[in-house]
């Protein structure tokens, strides 16, 4: 009963985690650009929801609007930042997206001040079920459900329609997809679209689970998705998924598997596992070696 | 009159200029402007060597390091205990092992100190995780600041966990601050022009085709890890001694950013451009707070210089300098 | 050499510019204080990054009592009070420099602050500066002595709330077993949990295990499935501050935990309500400054003044607090007759019954913790009801 508590929680957890982390990597993948902003997009998607919701929009449609308003978002912040950045270092695009980041996380301070607000989804996600005689929340389901379907989604997109496999190539090799005659600033923004709808998306269920929401909380989060990308292998969707998974498991059964005085070492272990992943595992779980560009 | 030009170029080095230069403006500094003008001077001093370090590490090799938090909070606490006064260690730390609670050391070996040990640091990690690429890299450097961070907090008997020490003396002046800066930056100047840091520039461009020309990769890599952990150790006891107080949480990730955006916007392998880029933003920040006060709108500053941030890399992508100096200071070929 | 200093001279030239600059702008604040000149008190907050929930209605609070102060014909003969807010950006490096900057542009006191890493960082410069500095949020008992004679707390000692929530645990709830949940990743909480460990072991308790968390956590189900698994745990104490506060009274009771959730003043907060909503705020009891659900009528005037300037009502304690700092400092002025900075200590030293909203300060005892009431808030249906005062033992 006890595991069964913590495996149900490290699932959900690990979800939301996997969310994030696939939303980052659509991007990451192509350009190699890990965008801190990412985690920033999600607080958008929450803040965004207590909007809609005030007005009293049907949650069916109100959830459709946070996954197209992300996707504008992430939209303009191609067009607007990284665009121009084209062919720079990789690094400059990481620090643009701090900049960005920092911009975003003040502006929200600004605007809606630094404290933190509740969060209530309407009703209906807040009845609850028994699992394996654990009471869980209809908002749970919603969450490994939507990973879950997104998920296939994605993978399915990129692997059988056009513009997917062309995102594909844009990821393998830049240069060679452009000769190959593929529209290679497209395939970016497309990839800027869904991966910012995703994050939009998370930030409504993060808020959901959680009930509280504040300017500054797509910081921890978006690192945790850029983490969760690498381990799981740079550039790979199911990898990104698996990587917030393990995150999330590993976060929730180290503390309640070790030795209680052992809990504030948590980050430790986490870490250190993720390490040892690495040193094994050196392009991440699903990653392939990379070509060295010569 | 050519060969006299050449002659005189060659016999006095611009750098030495530079620190000619540099040691008036701290004179001045110090002796006729206040406290907190001092204050400011010193931490833009304090975040050049971090930055000119950090290029050491990243820059010259193309190593993607998010690491020095991390050695900065070993090379602190390890040059905090020194330093503290055996009352104080009582007081504060009672159950510290007798060998440690009677050591009382001296500023310059307690840095010193700070710096080796977490050079030492960096080169037991570094030979297993420099084998890691990019990102990688930059996942497992991160993951090392919060296990610094986490054993920090939880070994309170040697270092009063969360709490921190606080009530440090106020050991670093700003003449200490300027003498590490002055060792920083030489050290990496001679670096980048030696036979090392031509490979290392090298490796960052290319490292397989280094390493089929007969390049020890690793050992370069390894090399400027642990030189660059040497300073940001050094750093660490500086500035804990310079802000009186330190927790494992005074060197966490932002911090580890807030570097890397010095070196992109300098220009990543150019140690002046680390120097102008570390000491332009910490400058537009101190000059910003005014305005935000005046406004009562607090997180303008920040808002401001993340747009200047976004205009200098559309319109210069590699940072100011890029890979090269400052002119008047390129030695002749 | 003539050649290369040429070279060198727009690298002087730069240099130079810097400095000149600094100086000016600088310069521009730089002030004595002067008889006919607003008295200037630094106000030293973390207004943005990590920290900036809590600090932020500190600073608005200290400027709101300023105001009506000065609305009230000022002080020393007619003198207006001018808080300047610090941001110090939750960035350690920023509070000493900006310290600096406050003493250098002439103010008489500082004030601020809600935890006691930013209190350590900034205090000892205005302790060797001469000039007084009262806290208005961090609570470690300790402090006055580790800072020195210039250092005045607003606020009580984390040991004085933690034994009088301990207390009211084993006297009116009669709890005898208890869970601890401590967010290890600060001085303040740790303390709490210390104290409150402390008490309740004295009184004849049992702690059945302490598990820790971090500030910025949001999931707590590892942490709620111990607790479900700890049968006999009769109540669970949770040492955190504000940001969790909502978030672990939520999880606790969606998860069908009915237990009594007891806390100290991190718990003072809306959050604690409104997070897990009417159905589910319930049996959380917490002690904090006596000043919520309180109907004095220093405490009905300052929520009235605060909803009147901005809008909105008080976002947690720390406001009430950083409006008695003012309030505690400005006194201290009229009763020095001046804004000298060992007068002026002396004269908050000898505070014996100064009303704040959040109850009497008087610092009576050696470490210079004020002695205060504290109150026991009770959490019911989403509504906070006053239930206990505690007063410490003299």
């Amino acid at each position: 009963m006890y595991i069964t508590e913590l495996i149900i929680n490290g699932l959900i957890q690990g979800s939301l985690y996997a969310l994030i982390a696939i939303g980052f990597t659509m991007v990451y993948g192509i350009l190699r650009l890990i965008n801190f902003a990412h985690g920033d997009v999600m607080m958008i998607g929450a803040f965004l929801t207590i909007g809609l919701l005030k007005i009293n929009l049907p949650w069916q449609i109100s959830m459709l609007l946070i996954l197209l308003v992300g996707g504008a978002v992430g939209f303009t912040i191609d067009k607007v930042a990284f665009r121009p950045m084209r062919g720079a270092p990789q690094v400059t695009g990481f620090i643009a997206s701090l900049a960005l980041s920092l911009l975003l996380q003040n502006l929200g301070i600004l605007l809606f001040s630094a404290q933190p607000r509740n969060f209530f989804l309407p009703e209906f996600f807040r009845k609850t079920t028994l699992v394996f005689g654990l009471e869980v929340r209809y908002l749970s389901f919603v969450i490994v459900f939507s990973t879950f379907i997104l998920l296939t989604i994605l993978l399915l997109f990129v692997k059988k329609t056009k513009l997917g496999i062309a995102m594909r190539a844009t990821a393998e090799n830049l240069q060679v997809a452009r000769l190959m005659g593929i529209r290679v600033n497209t395939t970016i923004m497309v990839a800027f679209v869904i991966g910012s709808g995703l994050a939009a998306y998370s930030g409504m269920l993060w808020g959901g689970r959680y009930g509280q929401v504040d300017p500054l909380m797509g910081f921890l989060p978006g690192l945790k998705a850029f983490v969760a990308a690498v381990i799981g292998g740079v550039g790979s969707i199911a990898g990104a998924a698996i990587g917030g998974y393990i995150l999330g498991f590993s976060e929730i059964l180290f503390v309640g598997l070790l030795p209680v005085g052992m809990s504030g070492y948590r980050d430790a272990f986490v870490f250190g596992l993720l390490i040892i992943i690495l040193l094994f595992l050196p392009n991440g779980i699903l990653g392939t070696s990379e070509e060295v560009r010569a | 009159m050519r060969l006299k030009e050449l002659n005189l170029r060659s016999k006095i080095p611009p750098m030495a200029v530079l620190g000619l230069i540099g040691l008036i403006f701290v004179v001045i500094v110090d002796k006729f402007l206040s406290a907190y003008i001092t204050s400011v001077i010193s931490f833009i001093f304090l975040y050049m060597i971090l930055a000119v370090s950090l290029n050491i590490t990243n820059g010259f090799t193309g190593l993607f390091s998010l690491g020095h938090p991390a050695f900065m909070g070993v090379g602190g606490y390890i040059a905090s205990l020194l330093i503290l006064p055996v009352f104080r260690k009582e007081f504060f730390l009672p159950e510290l092992p007798q060998w440690l609670a009677t050591q009382q050391w001296s500023f310059f070996p307690a840095i010193v100190m700070g710096g080796l040990i977490a050079a030492i640091v960096a080169l037991i990690i570094g030979y297993p995780v420099l084998r890691l690429k990019d990102h990688y890299l930059g996942v497992a450097t991160i993951g090392l600041i919060f296990i610094v961070k986490v054993i920090l907090k939880n070994n309170e008997q040697y270092t009063r966990g969360a709490l921190g020490l606080n009530g440090l003396e106020f050991k670093t002046s700003i003449w200490w601050i300027y003498f590490w800066l002055v060792i920083t930056v030489y050290v990496a100047w001679k670096l980048k022009f030696s036979s090392y840091g031509r490979t290392m520039l090298g490796m960052k461009e290319n490292e397989m085709a280094c390493s089929c020309l007969g390049s020890n990769v690793t050992a370069l890599k390894i090399m400027a890890f642990v030189i660059g952990a040497f300073f940001a150790g050094v750093s660490g006891g500086l500035w804990a001694h310079l802000t009186t107080v330190i927790t494992p949480d005074s060197f966490s990730p932002s911090l580890a950013f807030n570097l890397v955006v010095m070196l992109v916007i300098g220009g990543t392998g150019s140690i002046s451009g680390s120097l102008i880029a570390a000491g332009g933003i910490s400058l537009l920040i101190e000059y910003l707070r005014p305005l935000e006060e005046a406004l009562g709108m607090y997180g303008l500053g920040q808002i401001l210089i993340s747009v200047v941030l976004l205009f200098v890399l559309i319109f210069r992508t590699r940072g100011l300098l890029g890979s090269s100096e400052l002119k008047f200071l390129q030695k002749e070929v | 050499m003539l050649k290369l200093l040429k070279k060198a001279r727009p690298v002087a030239l730069v240099l130079i510019l810097i400095l000149l600059s600094t100086s000016i702008l600088m310069a521009a604040g730089k002030a004595e204080d002067a008889k006919d000149k607003p008295i200037k008190l630094g106000g030293m907050y973390n207004l943005t990054g990590g920290f900036s929930s809590i600090d932020a209605p500190g600073l608005s609070g200290a400027k709101l009592k300023a105001k009506l102060i000065n609305e009230a014909g000022g002080i020393l003969g007619g003198r207006m009070i001018e808080v300047v807010g610090y941001d110090t950006q939750t960035d350690q490096q920023a509070a000493a420099t900006q310290s600096k900057r406050a003493i250098d542009q002439g103010v008489v006191a500082g004030l601020g602050y809600g935890d006691t890493t930013y209190v350590m960082a900034a205090a000892p410069l205005y302790q060797s500066a001469g000039i007084p500095f009262v806290t208005s949020g961090a609570t470690h008992p300790d402090l006055p002595k580790w800072v020195g004679d210039m250092f005045f707390m607003v606020p009580f000692g984390d040991d004085d709330q933690s034994y009088a929530i301990a207390d009211f645990a084993w006297n009116t709830l009669g709890v005898r077993k208890v869970v601890i949940w401590t967010d290890d990743s600060m001085d303040f909480t740790l303390a709490l949990s210390k104290f409150f460990k402390e008490r309740f072991i004295e009184l004849g308790g049992t702690i059945i295990h302490e598990l820790f968390y971090q500030t910025g956590d949001t999931d707590f189900s590892a942490h709620i499935a111990r607790l479900r698994d700890a049968r006999d745990a009769e109540a669970v104490f949770v040492g955190s501050v504000p940001n969790e506060a909502g978030l672990t009274v939520k999880q606790i009771r969606e998860a069908g935990i009915k237990i009594p959730i007891i806390s100290a003043d991190g718990y003072d907060t809306e959050l604690v309500a409104t997070v897990p909503g009417p159905a589910l705020a319930n049996d959380v009891y917490f002690s904090t400054h006596t000043y919520r659900s309180d109907d004095r009528p220093e405490v009905l005037n300052f929520i009235e003044e605060y909803i009147k300037e901005y809008k909105r009502e008080p976002e947690n304690a720390f406001a009430a607090c950083g409006f008695d700092a003012v309030g505690l400092i400005a006194d201290a002025i009229e009763r020095a007759g001046t804004t000298e900075g060992k007068a002026l200590q002396k004269a908050l030293a000898e505070t014996k019954n100064y009303q704040g909203v959040t109850g009497q300060i008087a610092y009576t005892r050696p470490s210079r913790v004020p002695v205060k009431p504290i109150a026991i808030i009770g959490v019911q249906g989403g509504k906070f009801e006053y239930l206990d005062t505690w007063w410490p033992e003299l």
